[in-house]
């Protein structure tokens, strides 16, 4: 088990109490003006109680790695403008091969490597797999100094492993790289 | 100004709902269950966010989000289950 | 602003029309979770676009924006957590396509780790 840092712990603690300021109803308190003490300072000693024992499973190094305005506009435009984009895509395309009169489906499970070598990265990077309907990421294996995927495609056009992985994520891991490298 | 097609777009949604306990009854593994009910769990939860704004009341806003909640712990648990993890 | 709202809306219903005829028709559990996938991503995030503009410009709350925001950024963060894991465990019990796949590395790395 890893030890906690005091940053990951504050950062979690952060993120935990402004959770808590929106479910509690008190951040449209504090544009009206009527804040209530009592709640502010409850919600301040449970979110650093739960950053206190939680903080080690959610972050692991450099906690304080996004406050960099290049990369957060990175990350924000690879959020925003960049996957709807693809998602849109894979989604018509899979509400086509479901509305059709017979469902045109070519399964497999194709092995594809990856080169972000980051935790956070490679995180990303299997949620966009997975987020976008038709691929689904199965598991990450490390053999021989490269990190693979293997990923369950719904319609497999090439085995592949570069041609298949350019496919499937190029557009992703191109711009995940410069954001975590 | 309120919006009545919400109520028949929630409608819309909780017949789909209905539709998918067909999945449920005869889905021939464990897994189609857990999807299905996963999915049930987030079509549900649609019609819950459409009738909130239908009727101004955020209570079931803060409903629609502990059912998310509880279907996503509920699905990750019955796959660690299937995976002998458990 | 109000075609908008049930546009987006509608646009919803569309998607989640589809993974719903995806999940009753589609042959084996694999495809059933792509079909997923199609529900839990855009089926959820028109509803939170509609919502999220309607109460921002109709009701004039800002606490049910912030929630209905909190709501997608959840959705986006564990809809493929979930999909992953059952589709892992689903393989990991034993359940297979009536229909061969059409190729299967993961299936044959494995059967190459227990003969080692």
């Amino acid at each position: 088990m890893k030890k906690s840092s005091f940053p990951a712990m504050m950062s979690t603690a952060v993120l935990c109490f402004l959770f808590w300021l929106v479910i509690t109803g008190q951040l449209t308190a504090i544009f009206n003006g009527n804040v209530s003490l009592q709640s502010i300072v409850i919600g301040i000693c449970v979110s650093l109680f739960s950053g206190w024992f939680s903080g080690r499973f959610l972050i692991n190094n450099s906690p304080w790695f996004l406050w960099n305005p290049a990369r957060l506009v990175k990350l924000l435009v690879y959020l925003f403008l960049i996957f709807p984009v693809e998602l849109v895509k894979a989604n018509l395309d899979v509400a086509k091969r479901a509305l059709s009169i017979k469902p045109k489906l070519n399964p497999g499970i194709v092995k594809i490597p990856v080169d972000v070598q980051s935790d956070y990265g490679m995180a990303l990077v299997a949620d966009s797999i997975t987020l976008t309907p038709g691929t689904v990421t199965m598991d990450i294996v490390d053999q021989d100094d490269q990190t693979y995927y293997y990923v369950h495609w719904i319609d497999v056009a090439t085995q592949e492993p570069a041609e298949a992985g350019e496919m499937i994520k190029g557009k992703f891991e191109r711009k995940v790289k410069g954001i975590w490298g | 100004m309120i919006f009545e097609e919400f109520v028949f777009f929630a409608i819309c949604f909780i017949v789909m709902a209905l539709c998918l306990f067909y999945r449920l009854i005869v889905g021939p593994s464990a897994a189609d269950r857990a999807v299905t009910a996963d999915c049930l769990d987030v079509l549900t939860d649609m019609a819950l966010i459409l009738f909130a704004l239908y009727s101004g009341r955020s209570v079931f806003l803060d409903l629609a989000l502990i059912t998310a909640i509880l279907g996503f712990l509920g699905s990750v648990i019955t796959s660690r289950y299937l995976e002998g993890r458990l | 602003m109000r075609i908008a709202i049930d546009v987006f809306v509608a646009i919803s219903v569309f998607f989640a029309f589809a993974g719903t005829m995806g999940i009753i028709r589609f042959p084996d559990t694999f495809t059933r979770i792509h079909a997923s996938g199609n529900i839990t991503t855009l089926g959820v995030l028109g509803v939170i676009i509609g919502g999220v503009l309607y109460s921002g410009f109709y009701l004039h709350d800002g606490g049910m924006v912030v929630k209905l925001l909190i709501m997608g950024v959840f959705y986006l963060v564990t809809s493929p957590i979930s999909s992953h894991a059952i589709m892992k465990g689903a393989y990991k019990h034993g359940v297979r396509p009536d229909k061969e796949m059409v190729c299967d590395k993961y299936g044959e790395d494995m059967v190459e780790e227990e003969e080692e």
